[in-house]
């Protein structure tokens, strides 16, 4: 006997089962993937349309026009907040359940209608068993087609491509992408650091990722050391060109009424190419060792090395001062004994690749100006002056500081095996070949008649090709086809 | 050789250059003005004459680019200037290649060559042609994969809208414009057939994309603005191939989802730059801007 507890009970688990069969079958609908991406790229929308990563304070005090939005939808961190992650939690959902029906129906007996509408049919000479089997011996040893029904009136084959492992496949790829994208947006931290040449430093991060922050599992300091064995910077001449600003001084250059001229700069240098030598210490031995440039990391550890850039220190002794002036590259600097701000460019020195093709050693040096002028600059070498302001400004010396950054992500590796899968998949599907072909041998009246439907997928399938290929192959051998009247 | 010398050839190139630029520039203009009277004289003589037009400057267009090439040493796409060089080009010869099937019908042509009148202006007027080295992040095989399977994919994106609003503006009276009744769903299947072309490009450009980000800077995704307009517009296709599965929505609904696709395209190559610069929202692509 169930009591009333029982019954409620066994109807709310029967409410709540028919629920989550209506939201399986919803989510696991086509309908639902174009709604639920439409809302995606709403969201992503919305994302670059306000700075994220932006103070709400800031926001506020700038006299942000959507000052509750901003809070409700916490749209400065949009990408990670609740409303966010719960459409792409329901857009995962949607793909997850889709790829899992799909991949169910690769191993379901596949049906076929009982009929097909004829896309060519051909009359032939020969009686019905003859012509269908002649028919069957062209499409199989002549073109390659693979039987794949033959228990209703129309024989089904095909040829090409699995077009429904390959639409399964890409899908299932974009599924491990998304589980690489899960991991590093729970496991992934990054930090930097600068290094001296031979100062070896311990690699110590300040962050850590989201599940290590939960688990207060802080990231440890490495046990080993990086060392920056050298650092080179390379650099190729280029001249500058002036071009106006001026709409119709640009068309007249196109009609050629004015030239356009090059020139070369007092610092025509740009900088092509920076190295760091960098060597990973344990004890006393060296256990890796390699030069790394921008697109070129080291890993090692689960760490990746990064050369984000450098920083130079230059030494400038003014008059005789015993002390010199320990300043930045590519700052203003303020002479002691003068008002005048001095603005200093990037240091130069490495090899240089010259306009002429010659490649030379430069002597290094460092372009000045006075901050407040706008005249140009003027050189100053290693070991020579400058007068500033009546003071006598020497560069004496300098240093440079390779400055890395430094990452441990563990979702690269699985967002790269998914990104192929996914990408070779979608190429394979959507370029390559595949048909499906039903045929029919029909013998009323004695008019022997063989019924062709062809369809295909991939941009390189050609149903006009293989039917022309048919009519070939059954002119070659001895069926003899004759066109139907409608044909002619 | 002198310095002098190097610099005077440079000019000599680049005033070459900019004239051949500016003449191709004002061919663009000449068709899509043919383009405009064939819509409204319904005459096959016009829609000839424009689409002549288009290959008149598509051809010296091309070898313009492969100038550039040979002057930079280099694939011709580290600037906007290059890139909307670029973009007008390919966008121009991809519909030459495509309409091959349609001749006769011209109608495609005119959003083609307004695209491509409207991109070279820009560069003209608006960008410098000045050739630079390149900086070390794009010191990369990366870069280029990344920039021409992009850039492909956005010249195929602009033949199926172009085919697209075709199709949707003139479906009822395509006859009378050298298209027959029956030849009309072939020809809008073209629409679908570029889109299921490109996507597997766009995929790739936003996928080498985030591998270059990873090897320079360490972060394969950073929600910069242009990769999420990427995204947006990655998005908005599969949106349109989806909904060409779907029976409701196969029809008019899916060709708003193909042109809409088409203006986030468009929004991911230009107007994410100037939304970038209206928010103040830094971006690693500024050196495309």
């Amino acid at each position: 006997m169930k009591t009333r507890t029982d019954i409620k009970n066994i109807e709310w688990l029967s409410s709540l089962r028919k629920a989550l069969a209506w939201s399986y079958r919803k989510l696991s609908s086509i309908e639902t993937s174009v709604w639920l991406l439409s809302l995606l790229a709403i969201s992503f929308m919305v994302g670059t349309i306000f700075p994220q990563g932006g103070d709400f304070d800031e926001y506020v005090k700038e006299g942000g026009r959507f000052v509750l939005l901003v809070e409700a939808f916490d749209l400065l961190a949009f990408f990670s907040s609740p409303l966010f992650l719960a459409i792409a939690l329901l857009f995962v959902l949607n793909l997850v359940i889709c790829t899992c029906e799909r991949y169910k129906a690769l191993f379901a007996k596949r049906r076929f209608p009982e009929s097909f509408a004829p896309t060519k049919s051909f009359l032939v000479t020969q009686d019905a068993i003859r012509a269908h089997d002649e028919t069957r011996r062209i499409l199989n040893d002549s073109l390659g087609f693979r039987l794949v029904d033959k228990d209703n009136a129309w024989i089904v084959m095909e040829k090409g491509l699995p077009y429904r492992w390959l639409t399964w496949a890409y899908h299932a790829g974009l599924v491990v992408c998304l589980i690489g994208v899960l991991f590093t947006f729970l496991f992934a931290f990054e930090d930097t650091i600068t290094l001296k040449p031979g100062s070896p430093q311990t690699v110590i991060p300040t962050t850590t990722g989201r599940v290590q922050y939960i688990w207060q599992n802080g990231s440890p300091q490495t046990d080993y050391h990086l060392l920056l064995d050298s650092f080179t910077t390379e650099y190729e001449e280029s001249h500058e060109l002036d071009y106006p600003d001026d709409r119709k001084a640009r068309l007249a250059m196109g009609l050629g009424w004015k030239m356009p001229e090059h020139k070369m700069s007092v610092d025509p240098l740009f900088a092509t190419d920076w190295k760091a030598k960098l060597k990973i210490i344990g004890g006393s031995s060296t256990l890796a060792e390699k030069e790394i440039e921008i697109n070129e990391p080291l890993k090692y550890g689960g760490y990746t090395f990064y050369l984000m850039g450098f920083e130079q220190r230059l030494k400038l002794r003014v008059n005789d001062s015993f002390m010199p002036l320990d300043v930045k590259a590519d700052d203003d600097v303020i002479i002691p004994g003068s008002t005048i701000a001095l603005s200093l460019g990037t240091l130069r020195t490495g090899k240089a690749k010259r306009l002429d093709g010659t490649i030379d050693e430069l002597t290094p040096y460092v372009t000045v100006k006075d901050s407040a002028s706008k005249d140009e600059p003027a050189i100053l070498k290693l070991n020579e002056s400058i007068i500033v302001d009546g003071n006598i400004v020497t560069l004496i010396g300098f240093t440079e500081q390779a400055i890395l950054s430094y990452r441990y992500d563990p979702g690269v590796t699985i967002l790269w095996i998914g990104g192929i899968i996914a990408l070779v998949a979608l190429f394979l599907r959507l370029y390559g070949s595949y048909y499906l072909l039903a045929y029919k041998v029909d013998d009323a009246d004695a008019i022997v008649t063989v019924n062709f439907n062809i369809t295909s997928k991939g941009l390189l399938a050609s149903p006009e090709h293989i039917e022309n290929r048919i009519e070939e192959l059954l002119t070659a051998g001895d069926l003899k086809p004759l066109a139907l009247p409608e044909q002619t | 050789m002198s310095y002098d010398v190097i610099l005077s050839r440079d000019s000599f190139l680049l005033s070459v250059e900019l004239r051949i630029f500016w003449a191709i520039a004002l061919i663009y203009g000449a068709s899509l003005l043919l383009h405009l009277v064939h819509i409204a004289s319904r005459g096959a003589l016009a829609g000839r004459a424009a689409y002549l037009l288009l290959w008149a400057a598509a051809v010296p267009h091309a070898g313009l680019i492969l100038l550039r090439t040979f002057e930079a040493g280099r694939a011709p796409f580290q600037t906007l200037y290059e890139s909307l060089s670029w973009f007008a080009c390919s966008a121009v010869l991809t519909w030459l290649f495509v309409s091959r099937k349609w001749k006769g019908f011209f109608l495609p042509g005119a959003l083609v060559s307004a695209l491509a009148l409207g991109a070279s202006l820009y560069a003209l007027l608006s960008r410098s042609p000045a050739i630079e080295p390149l900086s070390p992040p794009l010191q990369s095989w990366w870069f280029e994969s990344h920039v021409i399977l992009a850039f492909f994919s956005y010249a195929v994106f602009i033949v199926s809208a172009s085919i697209e609003i075709s199709w949707l503006a003139f479906r009822k009276r395509s006859d009378l414009y050298g298209l027959p009744e029956e030849k009309l769903k072939g020809f809008h299947d073209t629409a679908h057939r570029l889109i299921l072309f490109g996507f597997p490009l766009l995929t790739f450009g936003i996928f080498s994309g985030a591998a270059w980000a990873n090897e320079a800077w360490g972060r394969y995704w950073s929600w910069d603005p242009k990769e999420t307009w990427s995204l947006i517009t990655w998005t908005v296709f599969a949106v349109y191939l989806h909904s060409k599965t779907v029976p409701a929505l196969k029809g008019t609904p899916a060709s708003v989802f193909n042109i809409l696709g088409f203006i986030c395209m468009l929004m991911t190559f230009l107007g994410v730059n100037w939304l970038a610069k209206l928010l103040g929202i830094p971006s690693l692509h500024i050196y495309s801007v």
